[in-house]
C-alpha cells in the first residue's frame, strides 16, 4: 500500500488549492480525480470571476484553472487522473479505481474535495434525449466544442442557469427562455441583465409542464404556478426547442465522508447532506478534512480559500507547521473568505427576500421578476449619473462581493470603498478619459460609457460585447433596451479589442440622444 | 458538421485531434480522435444513444461527465460503454443499444 502525507480526492479549485498549500509546507501530496483532465468545474467557466484581486477577480475561470495547475506543478504535487476514489475508511485508507484496477493508498491525512452533483427535477418527458444538465451543456460547448442544441430552454435562474444561458448564446445557440419555479431570479442581477438585454425572456413562477417529442425533444410547454406549486390553467406557453437545459441547483457529493464515518447533517443552506465540520474543514474524524462544494455549495472563489485552509490545517495536524504559523495563516484567509461571504447572496441570506440595498435603495423588483432593471428604476442607483462628455454608467444594483471596476479606473472615476459589497458609485468631479478599462473589467458586464452631449442630437453608448461575428464600424442595426426589445436605430461607431480587455470587445454605438439611457445592446436586424 | 463551434468569442478556435472515421449503426461518420464518442455523435446530429430494456424508451446525453449512464452504447461489440467519457478511435464501431444488445428489440 502506497503511503502519502496527504491524500486529496478531487482536483477542482478546492482540491488543487489545498494541495498547493500542503506541498509548499513540505508534505508529500497526491490528488486523485476521476476525470481525464484536472480542474473540476473551472475549465467550463469562461466568464470573468467576481470578488477582488486576492480572489483572482476579473480573471476567467479556465485561466484560473491553468494558474492553479501551474502552481501545483511547481509545488511538486502529484495529480493522478482517471482515478475514481470508491472507498474511504476510518483509518484513512483510500480505495482508488483506475480503469479495471483497484489500488489502495494510505494518507496520514485526507482532504475530501469532491465538489457537487447537479440536482434534477422530473416532468413528463424529462428522460427524452435533448433534456440535459447545465453541466453537460457547458462540457459540450466549452470543453468539446460541440453545440448542445440550436434552440434551448433553460430551467433555473440561479447563477448557473444564467451563466450557462449566456455561454450558450456566445457559442451561437438561441436561448428561447429562462424559466424558474421561484418567484424571483436566484442568481446575480448583473448576470440576469446581460442575458435579458440580448432578448431572452424570463418566466418566473413558471415550470415545465411537459417536454415534447417522440425520440428526442422537439418542444416544451411551460405554465405559471401558484404558491402551492399547482399549474394555473390557461397560462401555458409553448416553445419550439430542441434542448431543455436543467440548472436547478447542486448537491454536495459527500458520500465518501459518510462512508468513512464522519458525522453528517442535513443543512439546506449548504445544499444538502454535509459533514459537520469547523470553519477550516476539520470533520469529526481526526485527520479527515472537507473543502469546497462538498462542505457546502458556494463558489469557486470560496472553494479555493477553503482548500487552502484545509491544506494548512492538515499541515499543522501532521506537524509540518506549528500552531503559531497556523493561526497567522488562517487569520488572513479568514479575512479573504469573509470578504466573499457578504452581501445579498451570502450563504446566511439564502432564502431571505431582501428588499433594500445596504445603502437603503429599493432593490429593483423588475430585475428580480424579469431579469432587468426597468427604465424608471435605473436612475435610483449611485452608479447611474449624468454628465457632460463621456462618463461611465454603472448598472450594478445589488450588493455583491465584487470590485474590479474600482481597481480598473486609474482616473479614480469609480469607487466602491473598503466594503467590497457596496454599490459602485461615480465619483464627483472625476474625469473619464474613455480608456474602456472599466467596461472590460466588469465581471457582470454592467458598465457602459455614455456620451449624451454629441452636437448633432445623438449620443454614443459603449457596451461590452463577447459575441461573434463582431460587427464592424459603420454597421447599421438596432439598439435594444435592457429588456432586449428594439428601442431605436443604432450604428456602430467603433469596435475596440485590446489585449488588456481580455476578449471583451467594446462596441460603441450611436443612437438618438433620448435613448442614451435606454439602449444597452446592439443587434443587426 | 454544422454542430461544431468553429470559432468561439472567448476560447477562439479550439484545437482538435486528427480527423478519423468511425461507424454508427453501420453508417460511416467522421469525428476527431480522442474526443468523447458522444461529442462526435452529437456533432453528427445523433440524439438517441440507447433504448431502455423494459419500456424501450430513448436515452441520450444527459450529464456528459460519466455519472448518469444514459449515454451508454455498444462499442466494438461491448455493451454499456459510457460514450461521453470514452475517447473516439479510428475505425470504432458504435451501435445504438437496445436493452443491453446492439440488436433491435424485434430481432432479440
Ligand atoms: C455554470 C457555473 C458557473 C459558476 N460560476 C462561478 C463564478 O462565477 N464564480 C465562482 O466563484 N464560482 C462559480 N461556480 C461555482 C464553482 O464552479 C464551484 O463552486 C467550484 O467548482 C467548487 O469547487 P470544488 O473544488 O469544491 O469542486 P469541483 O470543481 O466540482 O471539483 C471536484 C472534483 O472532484 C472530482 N471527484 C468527485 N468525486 C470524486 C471521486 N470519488 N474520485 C475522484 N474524483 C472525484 C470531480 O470530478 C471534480 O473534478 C460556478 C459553477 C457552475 C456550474
Ligand atoms: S473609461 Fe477609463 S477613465 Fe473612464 S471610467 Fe472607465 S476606466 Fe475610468
Ligand atoms: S460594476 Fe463593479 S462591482 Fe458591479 S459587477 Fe461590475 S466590477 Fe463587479
Ligand atoms: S451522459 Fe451521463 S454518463 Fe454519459
Amino acid at each position: 500500500m502506497k503511503r502519502y502525507d496527504l491524500v486529496i480526492v478531487g482536483a477542482g479549485p478546492s482540491g488543487l488549492s489545498a494541495a498547493i498549500e500542503a506541498a509548499k509546507k513540505g508534505m508529500k501530496v497526491v490528488v486523485f480525480d476521476e476525470n481525464e483532465k484536472p480542474g473540476g468545474q473551472l475549465f467550463k467557466q469562461i466568464h470573468k470571476f467576481f470578488g477582488s484581486k486576492e480572489h483572482r477577480a476579473k480573471i476567467r475561470g479556465f485561466v484560473i484553472g491553468q494558474q492553479l495547475l501551474e502552481e501545483a506543478g511547481e509545488a511538486g504535487v502529484e495529480v493522478v487522473l482517471n482515478a475514481t476514489v470508491i472507498g474511504l475508511y476510518q483509518d484513512k485508507e483510500v480505495v482508488v479505481r483506475k480503469g479495471d484496477r483497484v489500488e489502495h493508498y494510505k494518507g496520514n491525512a485526507v482532504i475530501i474535495a469532491t465538489g457537487a452533483a447537479e440536482n434534477m427535477v422530473t416532468f413528463p418527458g424529462w428522460t427524452l434525449p435533448g433534456v440535459i444538465g447545465a453541466g453537460a451543456a457547458q462540457t459540450m460547448m466549452n470543453i468539446h466544442g460541440v453545440l448542445p442544441g440550436k434552440r434551448v430552454l433553460m430551467l433555473g435562474s440561479g447563477n448557473v442557469g444564467l451563466v450557462v444561458s449566456f455561454q450558450l448564446e456566445q457559442c451561437g445557440c438561441e436561448v428561447a427562455a429562462i424559466v424558474d419555479a421561484a418567484p424571483r431570479v436566484g442568481g446575480y442581477g448583473v448576470h440576469a441583465a446581460k442575458v435579458a438585454r440580448t432578448g431572452v425572456p424570463f418566466y418566473l413562477s413558471h415550470t415545465v409542464v411537459e417536454a415534447e417529442g417522440e425520440d428526442h425533444v422537439t418542444g416544451v410547454t411551460i405554465a405559471e404556478i401558484d404558491s402551492n406549486f399547482q399549474f394555473i390553467p390557461g397560462t401555458e406557453k409553448h416553445f419550439d426547442v430542441d434542448t431543455i437545459c436543467v440548472a436547478v441547483g447542486l448537491s454536495p457529493m459527500s458520500q465518501l465522508l459518510k462512508m468513512a464515518g464522519c458525522k453528517m447533517e442535513d443543512d439546506p443552506k449548504r445544499g444538502g447532506q454535509v459533514p459537520i465540520c469547523d470553519p477550516y474543514g476539520r470533520t469529526s474524524l481526526p485527520g479527515v478534512f472537507a473543502a469546497g462544494d462538498v462542505a457546502g455549495i458556494e463558489e469557486a472563489s470560496s472553494a479555493m480559500i477553503e482548500g487552502r485552509m484545509a491544506g494548512i490545517v492538515a499541515a499543522e495536524y501532521l506537524g509540518y507547521i506549528d500552531e503559531e504559523e497556523l493561526k497567522s495563516e488562517l487569520a488572513s484567509l479568514d479575512e479573504a473568505l469573509n470578504g466573499l461571504r457578504q452581501g445579498m447572496f451570502a450563504p446566511q441570506n439564502r432564502g431571505k427576500a431582501i428588499e433594500k440595498t445596504e445603502e437603503g435603495i429599493d432593490i429593483s423588483e423588475s430585475l428580480l421578476k424579469n431579469g432587468y432593471v426597468a427604465d424608471d428604476e435605473i436612475e435610483k442607483y449611485p452608479g447611474v449619473t449624468h454628465k457632460t462628455g463621456i462618463h461611465p454608467v454603472i448598472e450594478c444594483t445589488q450588493n455583491i462581493p465584487c470590485n474590479p471596476c474600482q481597481d480598473a479606473c486609474k482616473k479614480g472615476c469609480i469607487s466602491i470603498g473598503s466594503k467590497i459589497t457596496s454599490l459602485p458609485i461615480v465619483v464627483d468631479d472625476s474625469e473619464c478619459i474613455n480608456c474602456g478599462m472599466c467596461v472590460a473589467s466588469c465581471s457582470g458586464q454592467a458598465i457602459f460609457l455614455v456620451d449624451e452631449s454629441c452636437q448633432d442630437g445623438t449620443a454614443t453608448v459603449t457596451l461590452p460585447y463577447e459575441f461573434l461575428p463582431l460587427p464592424e464600424a459603420g454597421t447599421k442595426g438596432k439598439g435594444l433596451g435592457r429588456d432586449g426589445k428594439v428601442v431605436c436605430d443604432a450604428e456602430v461607431v467603433s469596435v475596440k479589442s485590446m489585449k488588456a480587455f481580455d476578449k471583451t470587445n467594446l462596441l460603441t454605438i450611436r443612437v438618438p440622444r433620448e435613448y442614451a439611457m435606454k439602449a444597452r445592446f446592439f443587434k443587426v436586424v | 458538421m454544422s454542430e461544431r463551434i468553429k470559432e468561439h468569442p472567448i476560447l477562439g478556435v479550439q484545437e482538435k485531434g486528427k480527423s478519423v472515421k468511425f461507424t454508427f449503426d453501420g453508417k460511416e461518420l467522421e469525428g476527431y480522435e480522442g474526443e468523447p464518442i458522444a461529442a462526435a455523435l452529437k456533432a453528427n446530429g445523433v440524439m438517441v444513444h440507447r433504448y431502455t430494456r423494459k419500456e424501450h424508451k430513448p436515452r441520450g446525453i444527459f450529464c456528459a461527465i460519466g455519472r448518469c449512464t444514459d449515454c451508454v452504447m455498444v462499442v466494438n461489440g461491448v455493451p454499456n460503454v459510457r460514450t461521453c467519457i470514452t475517447p473516439l478511435v479510428e475505425g470504432m464501431e458504435v451501435c445504438t443499444q437496445y436493452g443491453v444488445s446492439a440488436k433491435p428489440f424485434e430481432e432479440q
